[in-house]
């Protein structure tokens, strides 16, 4: 055979729902028209970087300064990490310094790195669900296992349920949020209730780190606030990405963040440079990183975001879906009116050219995700559809 | 502990790297960085050619709209296209964009190609010396790394590889110009390569040959470089824009599936599959489109050949024996005791700074990379001709 038997089954089992539906709706768009398709089904914003990062780049590559495209170290150029240390000082209140954070191939290299150089052959690895289906490719790509625990049914952790599932393998709790798919923001009490119980297996003597995916940091709506896990909990590392905030997602740039409470600090970076350097990636995008230290303050509009997230939640109240309400990110994740979602989401592709992903990819059946980071318009011209479709799925019983 | 078990052992094995990278630090502080002849990094001081230095500013004052979101996780499809189109000029083969992948850099490809090559066990042979990272690209998919041999003038030895071939082997990584030797291997010796593969393949084993070309456009003297696509049909090339363009801190290379291995679809998908799960997702966007149009293109050789030349002669005259290097900016002498990495404690204590072989799985040499000021080159002559000095008093 001419891939490994592994490649081979991963690809069958999961060749991401995502992917699938993306294909299936370019053939729609392509018989039926753009205009005529409402995709909901991929992450990909359809916003520019911001004005002043695309100048600052502008200026970066008219600078001669020779040597901005050689190899540097492979955490990254000194200058950037001080730069990121200093805002990560004032947002978090704790004493980052260049050494706690280490530029990576955005967030998705980010992760990859760190587990590699965190779990041996065996170890386990919480993830809360639903749950972003490639955090289950990452954790065993490097002989781990993933240890699901379902979540509420508000989508906030089960803290009993993660505790029934920390056994002596357990290496770290991978948390993402705002979340995706719910886009769910853990509340403070919940994340100290679980720094609490992390803190309780210390006393065995067991370290379990938290490593928390914040890929979606700054998409978080008015009226909430997002926790300091920094402060709740002290073996916090923090994996982050620039495809967001600064709409660069093609270029791949992004960083980790090591609480300064992590007393093994020196051993972990230099287990993350032999990890970069032994996965491929070498180091992050030069002249990205350089771009990423200048625009730490940025944030993203969210008035735009909330503005989608309301009319697209409104929509589906009205059409008698059963939803929890987003707090930040830009997706929500849907009861489906039948239990088989597989086959609404079909139908409401099929009748309503209305493309979504259904909640067995992201490990539970029942629901679906939304996507709703698109144009305006792309919500108002698919109300009457979500609304037929309720009609004769909910309204019936 | 924080970290993993093999990582800690991998950090312990190349602890002597660290620890002479911190005498050479501190020399550099103790003597002033310009009296520190440093020869260890492979990190070309060469600028990008200017004409792709305007395109790349060219393309990001364009100000199109999506330049830099996400694209399909095996690139540009116009991008491939041009790739696909410079590789079919070249070979005449059928290339068409569903056989490149664009990749971050060639280290990352290679990681991919691996991925969606290797089970667990599955065995690789490398010709030894070798680049050391290939053994971590390896491990990091369940393989097991098979070291061959390669003759006196370090060319392949096909004995040698014929023996290590077992059912269990999957690939053979060949890397030329080659690091850390700087020699190109010939027509002949690949073609009997291929034919030792092609009977294995007869007998029902397929062997694929990984092609880490990173170095491909710096040769000398006008030396030809095989066409792997012309001469093994499972080839797969894996090659970077590090070296040819001078890019190498922005990661962006591709992977070159031949048109003529069959089924190849699933390996195409196996590799954009795992381009994405090993969290690359894609390579980054501008340098993409930037190299799309650069794949004629290259730095100046003959800077490269210059540099060549002086070290290899300084390198004479102060009576190392040492390969002519054919390309590449390598150069791999023998040390005159067979403890190399006490011989380049002592080129250390004469302010030069080079890589015992052992860090590339070959005892009894050290490795000096040349692509730095050429002014540099010409000043650590007086003390290479030092060290050969003490080397012949001493004998």
């Amino acid at each position: 055979m001419i891939v490994s038997k592994k490649m081979k089954k991963l690809i069958l089992d999961q060749e991401g729902w995502t992917r699938k539906m993306f294909e299936e709706g370019l053939r729609m768009k392509k018989t039926l028209g753009e205009d005529k398709v409402y995709d909901f089904s991929l992450g990909n914003p359809d916003v520019e970087p911001p004005p002043a990062v695309l100048k600052a780049l502008v200026d970066m590559l008219t600078d001669r300064t020779p040597g901005m495209h050689r190899y540097m170290e492979n955490n990254g150029y000194e200058s950037v990490r001080k730069e990121i240390a200093e805002y990560l000082k004032t947002y978090y209140g704790l004493h980052f310094t260049s050494k706690h954070v280490f530029m990576s191939v955005g967030c998705a290299g980010g992760i990859n790195v760190l587990l590699k150089a965190m779990l041996n052959r065996g170890d386990e690895v919480i993830v809360p669900n639903p749950f972003f289906w490639e955090f289950k490719n990452y954790i065993e790509n490097y002989g781990g296992v993933v240890r699901f625990v379902d979540t509420k049914e508000d989508f906030q952790l089960d803290i009993e349920k993660v505790e029934e599932a920390i056994n002596d393998k357990t290496k770290a709790v991978l948390l993402n949020s705002p979340n995706n798919p719910t886009g769910i923001v853990y509340s403070e009490t919940n994340l100290k209730e679980l720094a609490g119980l992390l803190y309780n297996k210390r006393k065995d003597g067991k370290e379990i780190y938290i490593i928390s995916d914040d890929a979606y940091k700054k998409i978080v709506y008015n009226n909430i606030k997002l926790p300091n896990l920094f402060t709740i909990y002290d073996l916090v590392i923090s994996v982050t990405s620039h495809s967001k905030d600064l709409a660069l997602p093609g270029e791949r740039i992004g960083y980790i963040a090591i609480s300064p409470n992590i007393e093994e600090i020196d051993l972990l970076v230099s287990g993350l440079i032999i990890s970069i350097r032994a996965l491929g990636f070498v180091n992050a995008p030069a002249i990205f990183q350089r771009v990423a230290g200048k625009f730490q303050d940025n944030s993203v509009n969210i008035r735009d975001y909330q503005e989608k997230r309301d009319l697209m939640y409104n929509t589906l109240i009205e059409a008698g879906f059963e939803c929890v309400k987003p707090m930040g990110a830009f997706y929500m994740f849907p009861k489906s009116p039948i239990k088989n979602e597989l086959e609404f989401v079909m139908q409401l592709q099929r009748e309503e050219r209305i493309l979504v992903v259904p909640g067995r990819g992201f490990g539970k059946s029942g629901y679906f995700r939304i996507a709703y980071c698109v144009p305006i318009g792309k919500i108002y011209g698919a109300i009457d559809g979500f609304k037929k479709i309720g009609k004769r799925y909910i309204k019936k019983g | 502990m924080a970290i993993s078990k093999k990582i800690a052992e991998s950090m312990k094995s190349s602890s002597w790297i660290r620890a002479m990278f911190e005498v050479g630090e501190g020399l550099k502080r103790l003597y002033g960085e310009e009296n520190i002849f440093d020869f260890t990094l492979g990190n070309p001081v060469i600028e990008p050619p200017e004409a792709l230095k305007k395109e790349l500013i060219r393309i990001v004052s364009s100000n199109v709209k999506g330049m830099h979101r996400y694209m399909s996780n095996s690139g540009y499809e116009e991008v491939r296209e041009d790739i696909s189109k410079f590789h079919k000029e070249n070979t005449g083969l059928a290339f068409t964009k569903d056989h490149i992948i664009m990749t971050v850099g060639a280290a990352g490809g290679i990681n991919v190609v691996l991925k969606a090559l290797l089970d667990p066990g599955d065995e690789v042979i490398v010709p030894c010396p070798f680049f050391i990272e290939f053994k971590f690209y390896i491990e990091n998919h369940g393989g097991v790394i098979i070291l061959v041999d390669t003759r006196e003038d370090f060319h392949l030895d096909i004995d040698n590889i014929e023996k290590a071939i077992n059912k269990k082997t999957k690939a053979i990584i060949i890397n030329s110009p080659h690091n850390p030797t700087g020699i190109v291997y010939n027509e002949k010796e690949l073609k009997e390569l291929a034919s030792l593969l092609m009977e294995k393949r007869k007998k029902g084993q397929r062997i694929f040959i990984i092609s880490d070309e990173a170095y491909k456009k710096i040769i000398y003297d006008g030396i030809s470089f095989p066409n792997f696509f012309h001469i093994y049909e499972d080839t797969i090339v894996v090659t970077s824009h590090s070296k040819d363009l001078a890019l190498p801190g922005e990661r962006i290379g591709y992977i070159a599936i031949s048109p003529l291995i069959k089924n190849a679809q699933a390996l195409i998908d196996a590799a954009i599959f795992a381009n994405r799960t090993l969290g690359f997702i894609n390579a980054p966007a501008i340098m993409q489109r930037l190299v799309g149009k650069f794949q004629k293109n290259s730095v100046d050789i003959m800077d490269y050949q210059k540099r060549r030349d002086m070290i290899y002669e300084i390198l004479i005259e102060s009576g190392f024996e040492v390969m002519k290097p054919m390309g590449a900016f390598y150069i791999f002498p023998k040390s005159p005791i067979p403890d190399d990495i006490k011989f380049v404690r002592t080129l250390q204590k004469h302010h030069i700074l080079a890589v015992p072989g052992v860090g590339f799985g070959k005892q009894g040499y050290f490795r000096l990379a040349y692509c730095v000021d050429l002014d540099m080159i010409e000043r650590s002559r007086k003390y290479f001709n030092e060290v050969g000095n003490a080397v012949k008093r001493e004998s």
